[in-house]
């Protein structure tokens, strides 16, 4: 199934344009990376994957629901979220449970299985035993991973990270990577993340979406690489 | 001091407003519009003196100008993403030199003003002690019943935003609440002051509490101990309400800030003593340990 769609969409800021021509697709079920070099439009290509920014021109369609008929979650972390938000006077428990406002009513009562979700998520990111500590007490890489957590409390279909593994050491970003990919495997989650650990993720991934710069026009653009061969190169991009 | 009427409804009044603007406070704080509450009250002062001018009623249409200013804010805010706080000055810039030439213009008014300046405790009439008690309702109502998208807006709103909250809607409702409660707060404290009571109970609140909930509570509290302590010194020492409700919640932020660095600090030496002794113990254990091995052989 698809769940986003991108045909011809240019974009930019100010007057000039730092995305042009791009054509890709996001399926159901995939790990897709984008990486490219410093400057290149990673996060910007993110926001319209998620309909933070709307495209000068061309198309972006978004599934709204997904195969079963129920709506579509889209789950994002931000760059270094946390990090700008060290003095939140916030729980940990309670930051996670915020990725749970989302499910339903926003008058609902948190009820057992939203508590179920933080514990769940907070296990899957290896941070139940901090639950009581403040947001401000945890080192950047902790930050990270909470917020990953409150993601995926959300129950997301699509989850769109930007630079999550940044202040992770190896042994946990390859932990990460190795969660998420059990997800996208065992519950169907689409996974988009942008990342320079490239090496590290490489071997976990479906598909890689490069930015490059097109050295004769300025702009940049997609091309796609197939990882594991799930998918065919020649019908994810022109 | 309770048996005058004026000391009884500056006390209601002044634990209401407390309440509900130490609340706003932490949300302002955590969004980084502290200056908000100072801009919107000097924007309503031009609405004062416009209500004077007019021969209307100066706290209602000072109320009417701090909403519309919170409105204007909002959309220049969305101009100015990455700087907010030039938003708050061009506003206040704005309301603080219509005020002035306005006032220029109406020569008798400039008495009356200095109790919209520095707060009044008689000025807190009836017209007053209904439009905060309606103010606190309509912020309690909105702070109840938002809560959880004003928690996700306050800490991230692109994530919020992905999540699917309307954060424009939500913000601009935010924005006119908060312009509610500063024209609310401001018989009691006055336009100069008004931004003590709002800020400076956050500002503790936020340093000490463990989680959300217990900064919005500890807030609540700070500020109408705050107001209270401050009425009740201004009485009995016959100084201006504002400037001794101000005073007071700035000797409780210094005192909280010290008795919390100097526990910190106290934790932190018997933390160490207690390491020290542990490792005094282990070094003794393993010399015990040497003396006793030859003894073995």
């Amino acid at each position: 199934m698809q769940l986003v769609m991108m045909n011809n969409v240019v974009f930019g800021y100010g007057d000039s344009p730092c995305l042009e021509d791009v054509n890709i697709e996001i399926r159901s079920g995939e790990f897709v990376a984008v990486t490219g070099p410093n400057g290149a439009s990673k996060t910007t290509l993110l926001k319209l994957i998620l309909g933070l920014l709307e495209p000068w021109s061309g198309e972006v369609a978004r599934a709204r629901k997904r195969a079963d008929g129920s709506t579509l979650v889209a789950g994002y972390v931000p760059q270094q979220i946390a990090s700008f938000n060290s003095g939140f006077p916030s729980k940990v428990s309670e930051f996670v449970l915020s990725g749970t406002y989302g499910r339903g009513s926003w008058l609902r009562r948190t009820n057992q299985e939203d508590l179920r979700l933080v514990e769940e998520s907070l296990r899957q990111v290896g941070m139940w035993e901090h639950r009581n500590r403040k947001i401000g007490e945890l080192s950047g890489g902790q930050k990270q991973r909470i917020c990953l957590a409150r993601a995926l409390a959300q129950q997301p279909n699509l989850l769109a990270l930007d630079e999550p593994s940044t202040g992770m050491d190896t042994q946990s970003r390859t932990e990460m990577y190795e969660r998420l990919s059990e997800m996208v495997k065992r519950k169907g989650l689409t996974v988009v993340m942008v990342t320079h650990e490239l090496p590290d993720a490489e071997p976990y991934l479906d598909r890689i979406i490069r930015l490059e710069r097109k050295e004769a026009m300025g702009w940049k653009c997609c091309t796609t690489t197939s990882c594991r061969g799930h998918f065919s190169p020649a019908g994810l991009s022109r | 001091m309770l048996h005058y009427d004026f000391m009884q409804r500056a006390f209601f009044a002044g634990g209401i407003i407390a309440m509900i603007a130490s609340a706003l406070g932490v949300y302002l704080m955590l969004r980084r519009q502290a200056l908000m509450a100072d801009m919107l009250s000097h924007v309503s002062l031009a609405g004062v003196a416009a209500g004077a001018l007019m021969k209307g009623s100066p706290p209602l249409t000072g109320f009417a100008v701090a909403v519309i200013g919170a409105i204007v804010v909002e959309y220049v805010r969305r101009s100015y993403k990455t700087y907010s706080e030039v938003s708050i000055a061009i506003i206040m810039i704005g309301g603080l030199s219509t005020a002035v030439v306005l006032m220029s213009m109406n020569s008798g008014i400039n008495r009356s003003f200095s109790s919209y300046l520095f707060g009044s405790v008689v000025a807190v009439r009836q017209t007053e002690l209904i439009l905060i008690a309606a103010v606190a309702i309509v912020g309690a109502l909105f702070f109840y019943l938002f809560r959880k998208p004003l928690y996700l807006m306050t800490f991230d709103e692109e994530t919020a935003k992905a999540n699917g909250v309307p954060v424009h809607l939500v913000s601009l409702l935010f924005s006119i609440v908060t312009g509610m409660i500063v024209a609310a707060a401001m018989p009691i404290v006055g336009v100069l002051l008004v931004s003590s009571l709002i800020v400076l109970p956050a500002a503790l609140a936020i340093r000490l509490a463990p989680s959300f909930n217990a900064a919005l509570l500890l807030a609540m509290l700070i500020g109408v101990v705050g107001v209270f302590g401050g009425l009740s010194a201004s009485y009995g020492m016959s100084t201006p309400p504002g400037g001794t409700i101000a005073l007071t919640l700035l000797v409780m932020l210094v005192s909280g800030m010290t008795i919390r660095k100097a526990v910190a600090k106290i934790n932190k030496l018997r933390n160490k003593k207690n390491a020290d002794s542990r490792l005094a113990k282990q070094t003794e254990d393993i010399g015990a340990l040497r003396q006793e091995k030859p003894m073995l052989h």
